[in-house]
């Protein structure tokens, strides 16, 4: 069980999930403080003043579509509207707009899901370009259908930023699962 | 006729298509909601509320630099300072001296006039800046203060240089301003030159005032001062708002505008003082309303050549 767990972590072989139902709750369950810890750091890093940059890449982003590829059952559609609120509100901007963003995102992770997980870190990212530019561009020009006013093009560098950090801040998130999967195969 | 046979082999949950559907309308509503209205403000007071912990605790390593580089500078600060309070007290003991003389003589015209003198002397509160909002729409700060210490939208955020901004909205713990180069802001000013009402608009030129909605021979000229003129009830008289830098002319349209360089520096420090004026009494001038049709419509003309 933990091979397999091991095996659909690592994202390169076509397996799909063995566990049976509710067979994987104690299994996971130290992969539950990876998931919620990282998403709680960039949240907190996202409150910081370096996204005053305009083309400063949406970490929390990347970080919650990651989960909802990878852990699908713990982060989805609901959280990443949660935590797009939140944003909103500490930028005091349109409310609604990343909510819509990070929804957007979310889905095209969810529906790519199966896909996704056969490739490696780079061909993600790949995969993940147009849904990023889609997300985007829909609450872009929705938020600024209601204010009137045009942001700009500076977030799309934002957008390649966080197409290209997914390979590194993705190995980084999927460093523990790994390890603790390779130390518990190296024990049995 | 086929049974139905519920094997109960998968977890069911909401489909993707559902949620997205259900959350995607969500935040548009909210998006045109929130533009449109005020009916939103409730939720947005409370998250706020649940963020400030949140947005102190990863403010500290920030407060702790400021600290360090506050002692580690505060020698040559000082020095400083005191040079320049030096240097403005020598320029106000002439300003004081003429001032009292003025204000009896003024006061002795009102009573001849039978004028009557209403000139109330507001309380403040000092505030901090917490962030500056990171939004591509706005120029706004975050201050560490709210409705706890009778904040309320509405007050006028001031400078040692004028008046920085507007409050608009307040949490129990932190209060949002408008800054005065936000398009969304209006002040009711006056030229000290001659006396002229006028008002003064955030301007799409970062950092700049714009004047607008004056006839093309309004007696308006390069280096007048702009100071609030009282009018509205929102910001009290007399406060140093700008000082105008260019003046267009449109012989076509009639109308002119002119831009003014404001007089304070809300980039510049972290303290600044919000006046506890009365706000019920203030009319709707600061209503957050980002459409601002009476803006977009008459200024059109003018401002595209």
């Amino acid at each position: 069980m933990r091979q397999s767990r091991r095996i659909e972590s690592l994202g390169s072989a076509g397996l799909v999930r063995t566990q049976g139902i509710g067979a994987d709750e104690i299994d996971l369950r130290s992969d539950s403080w990876v998931v919620w810890g990282s998403i709680t750091a960039f949240f907190l890093l996202s409150l910081l003043p370096w996204r005053l940059m305009p083309v400063a890449p949406d970490l929390l982003m990347l970080v919650v579509v990651f989960w909802a590829v990878h852990e699908p059952r713990r982060v989805g559609m609901f959280t990443a509207f949660v935590l797009g609120l939140l944003i909103d509100v500490h930028d005091a901007g349109p409310l609604g707009q990343y909510a819509l963003t990070y929804v957007l995102a979310c889905y095209g992770a969810v529906v790519l899901q199966r896909r996704l997980l056969r490739f490696n870190l780079w061909r993600q990212a790949l995969h993940m370009v147009p849904v990023f530019v889609l997300a985007k561009v829909v609450s872009v020009v929705l938020s600024a259908l209601v204010s009137g006013t045009w942001p700009g093009q500076a977030w799309l560098i934002g957008l390649a930023l966080v197409c290209v950090l997914w390979v590194p801040i993705g190995w980084l998130l999927l460093l523990p699962g790994n390890r603790l999967a390779s130390m518990s195969a190296s024990t049995e | 006729m086929a049974t139905k046979v519920d094997l109960e082999l998968f977890r069911r949950s909401v489909p993707a298509q559902v949620k997205l559907v259900l959350l995607a309308l969500l935040a548009c509503l909210l998006l045109v909601v929130d533009a449109h209205t005020r009916y939103l403000e409730p939720l947005r007071q409370g998250l706020s509320v649940i963020l400030y912990p949140f947005q102190r605790v990863v403010m500290l390593p920030r407060d702790a630099v400021v600290v360090v580089q506050d002692y580690s500078n505060s020698a040559q600060l000082l020095k400083q300072e005191s040079e320049a309070l030096q240097q403005q007290r020598i320029e106000l003991s002439q300003v004081i001296g003429n001032a009292a003389q003025l204000l009896t003589e003024n006061r002795q015209l009102r009573r001849l006039l039978g004028v009557i003198e209403d000139k109330p002397i507001h309380p403040a509160v000092v505030v901090e800046v917490l962030y500056e909002p990171a939004t591509d729409y706005r120029r706004r700060l975050v201050f560490n203060k709210g409705s706890r210490q009778g904040i309320e939208p509405g007050m006028p955020v001031i400078d040692e240089g004028g008046i920085v901004g507007q409050v608009i909205r307040v949490t129990p713990f932190s209060a949002e301003a408008a800054m005065l180069t936000d398009e969304q802001l209006a002040v009711p000013v006056q030229l000290l030159r001659n006396g002229l009402r006028l008002i003064a608009f955030g301007s799409a030129i970062p950092g700049k005032v714009e004047v607008r909605y004056f006839s093309s021979d309004t007696d308006i000229q390069e280096g007048d001062v702009l100071v609030t003129s009282g009018v509205g009830g929102g910001f009290p008289a007399g406060i140093s708002v700008g000082t105008v830098e260019s003046v267009e002319r449109d012989a076509a349209s009639g109308f002119a505008r002119a831009l003014a360089q404001p007089t304070s520096h809300p980039e510049r420090y972290r303290h600044f003082l919000i006046l506890k004026v009365p706000v019920d009494a203030i009319g709707t001038n600061e209503a957050p309303n980002p459409s601002n049709p009476i803006a977009g419509e008459i200024i059109a003309p003018v401002t595209t050549n």
